[in-house]
């Protein structure tokens, strides 16, 4: 019986007009924005620019070189290379603030690795703070590099600095995650995952999408006048409702996962998969969470996957409460974009700590920030209090949404 | 099988749709009638459990609604007024939902909706989408629907609003055939569709039943008080003015009137036969008066 109703439900949602043309816009968009970070890549060599799929051929090969261990030894060569550069003279440009390497030094050098380059630099200067590879001259590297003493040093003046005010329970949450990043970190390309990780917030327009398609499950028929029919059935107020929530959840999941397939397989079908094992820390050496670059995309989609669940039960409630789904959407369209022009002004205060639950905030990972929330003596960080939030709302909303069309009175 | 009405009340702010409604309903074919606004399609709804009375109870069998639950549920059939279907659904499927809804197992959902659509004439378009029917295809695939879970109680409100004659007759047929052993109700502002099939006439009027008799019976109280009378044209718009004139025929420079009234409104008018529609009008003349002149300053 209820696969019937299930069937017969997530078929009144597909065969609608409608839902064809909103999805097909929304793939179409969701393929654009994705697919922009490929036709815009460039990157460049001494004979100039190279774009999109060559320029991605090309940056990963450059990083065959530098798929190494970052160990102590290997750090402290690579500073004592760098410093040996900046020797001769000749190699040397200055324009008027700092010095740099030019001409074949630098291309030969240094453009094949100025990202871990940089990497390496930026971990031995305060938080905030961003220099190139030229700042390594500074580094006194007679007792080695002491690489990730470094980077506990650094993670401490974060956790120490008095605008993050952080409790003495946040520092020590913090620290326990730190301490479990596996180091040496493995370093080498990670190119697709990272662009993956600047663009999810585009994934907003497909939850939209999916708000759009089901706004009607309840209020359609209140439209459609087929309301007093279904609810004098025999199941039209228990069994009905289940399946009109379950078919949006599928409808819902399955329309979802069609835009992230797309989003992210054009992705990584162009920068590759390479990097999925490897460690965040090798994008920031002070990111505090001790995943790989898959194991975080996953948890963010997850996270994703829970606000799309807890908009599709408010979109649900609201269209059992609501005479149309224009009406649906004029509450859910502010709730999903306001928070776009919404910027925080730190990482903590009551402000800025809502802002980053909201859903728009909640499909960007903030996984370089040390976001975390403290109830009594329990500290959680970002990613758990955004999951453990749109579980619990997807959890209220749904029953709601079930309880408002039972309670629905045709007049 | 009894279905009681207690006492039921629906208010909506100040205004009173349903006004103490008391009454029990045993097999048979109920024609409900009164004019727009009477509270026939509140009072349907109320039966049917999709708007809560202010007061009062729905009994059937002496349970309530409430005792009762989902088995309640399983003894409506219900079609209500201007309902409107999944455009994008073909007959074959919209029986087949409505079977899942009203809790038919997948075979005996098959079978109803082949054999209900048999008997309403759309087999043959079972598989066209709805958006392509007509208002009459339409009203017939309404009735199927109801028709589903072989209801004991069956709720038609307004079944043949926007059907041409020959329709009507189709559906009064349809219904007809359904009616057996079922307490039917029936509302309509036809009069001439009830007084063929309906065993009882329910009159509403202002939420309270005006009158509640046996279609034999029913046009009793207006036995008499029906006259007809020829009368000149000048003179019958005074008649119209004067009295509840139920009907007007023009027969070469004079005018027939049929008249409801305590009285000979003439010297030269004579008793006839009183129907239905006399009844109907005697007691809503008013109002149909006033939905006319409303109608007729909307289409002006």
């Amino acid at each position: 019986m209820m696969k019937t109703l299930v069937k017969y439900e997530f078929l009144k949602i597909l065969r609608k007009k409608s839902t064809l043309i909103v999805m097909a816009v929304s793939l179409l968009l969701t393929a654009f924005l994705f697919g922009l970070p490929i036709l815009q890549y460039q990157t460049y060599n001494a004979d100039g620019v190279i774009k999109g799929i060559d320029g991605i051929a090309y940056t990963k090969e450059q990083y065959l070189q530098i798929s190494v261990p970052l160990t102590d030894e290997y750090i402290t060569e690579t500073i004592r290379e760098v410093q040996g550069l900046f020797e001769n003279p000749d190699n040397i440009g200055f324009d008027g603030t700092e010095k740099f390497l030019i001409g074949d030094t630098y291309w030969n050098d240094i453009a094949p690795r100025e990202t871990l380059l940089n990497l390496i630099a930026r971990n031995y200067v305060k938080p905030g703070i961003y220099v190139g590879y030229n700042s390594m001259t500074d580094l006194d590297v007679t007792n080695g590099a002491n690489f990730y003493e470094a980077r506990n040093a650094k993670i401490e003046m974060v956790l120490n600095d008095p605008s993050c005010e952080l409790s003495a329970a946040q520092k020590e949450y913090w620290q326990n995650m730190n301490s479990k990043v596996d180091i040496p970190l493995q370093y080498g390309y990670y190119e697709g995952w990272e662009i993956i990780f600047t663009c999810f917030e585009h994934f907003m327009f497909a939850i939209l999408a999916v708000c759009i398609t089901i706004a009607p499950v309840f209020c359609g028929e209140y439209q459609a006048g087929t309301d007093a029919v279904i609810l004098s059935g025999k199941y039209g107020k228990t069994k009905l409702i289940t399946a009109k929530i379950l078919s949006s959840l599928a409808f819902g999941l399955l329309a979802f996962t069609i835009h992230v397939v797309v989003a992210c397989g054009a992705l990584l079908a162009a920068f590759g998969v390479d990097g999925w094992n490897l460690p965040l820390q090798i994008a920031g050496t002070t990111v505090p969470y001790p995943l790989t670059f898959i194991q975080a995309t996953l948890i963010n989609l997850g996270v994703i996957y829970l606000v799309l669940l807890a908009l599709i039960g408010l979109t649900l409630l609201l269209s059992a409460k609501m005479k149309n789904s224009y009406l649906v959407m004029v509450v859910i369209v502010p709730i999903l974009f306001i928070p776009m022009f919404l910027t925080p002004s730190g990482t903590t205060g009551a402000y800025n700590l809502f802002l980053f639950l909201l859903p728009y905030r909640s499909t960007m990972p903030e996984i370089g920030n040390y976001i975390s929330y403290q109830l009594g003596g329990l500290v959680l960080d970002l990613l758990s209090v955004r999951a453990i939030l749109y579980a619990v709302l997807t959890a209220i909303l749904l029953p709601l949404a079930r309880l408002g069309f039972k309670k629905h009175q045709v007049s | 099988m009894e279905l009681q009405l207690q006492h039921l009340c629906k208010q909506y702010g100040s205004k009173c749709a349903v006004d103490n409604i008391s009454v029990n309903l045993v097999p048979g074919v109920y024609g409900l009638l009164g004019a727009n606004g009477a509270g026939k399609t509140t009072l349907m709804r109320m039966i049917c459990g999709v708007l809560k009375p202010t007061s009062g109870s729905i009994r059937l069998n002496g349970k309530s609604m409430q005792e009762l639950g989902e088995q309640y549920y399983t003894h409506l059939g219900y079609m209500p007024q201007d309902f409107g279907f999944y455009p994008d659904f073909t007959a074959r499927e919209f029986m087949l939902y409505m079977a899942a809804v009203k809790g038919l197992g997948s075979k005996e959902a098959r079978r109803k909706t082949e054999k209900l659509l048999d008997m309403v004439n759309l087999h043959d378009v079972a598989d066209k989408k709805i958006k392509s029917y007509s208002g009459g295809m339409k009203q017939r695939l309404g009735i199927a629907q109801a028709e589903l879970n072989d209801p004991s109680i069956l709720i038609l409100d307004e079944p043949t609003a926007g059907l041409d004659p020959k329709e009507r007759v189709r559906f009064r047929n349809i219904i007809s055939g359904f009616a057996k052993k079922k307490i039917v109700i029936l509302s309509t502002h036809i009069v001439s569709d009830v007084s063929y099939i309906a065993d009882t006439i329910l009159m509403m009027k202002q939420g309270r039943f005006l009158l509640q008799e046996p279609m034999s019976t029913v046009t009793d109280g207006i036995c008499g008080k029906v006259w007809e009378v020829l009368v000149n044209e000048r003179d019958a718009a005074k008649y119209s003015r004067r009295f509840c004139v139920v009907n007007l025929h023009h027969e070469n420079n004079r005018v027939r009137l049929r008249i409801v009234d305590e009285t000979a409104p003439s010297a030269d008018a004579y008793t006839v036969e009183p129907s239905l529609e006399d009844l109907f009008l005697y007691h809503f003349g008013e109002e149909v008066q006033n939905e006319r002149g409303e109608n007729d300053e909307n289409a002006g």
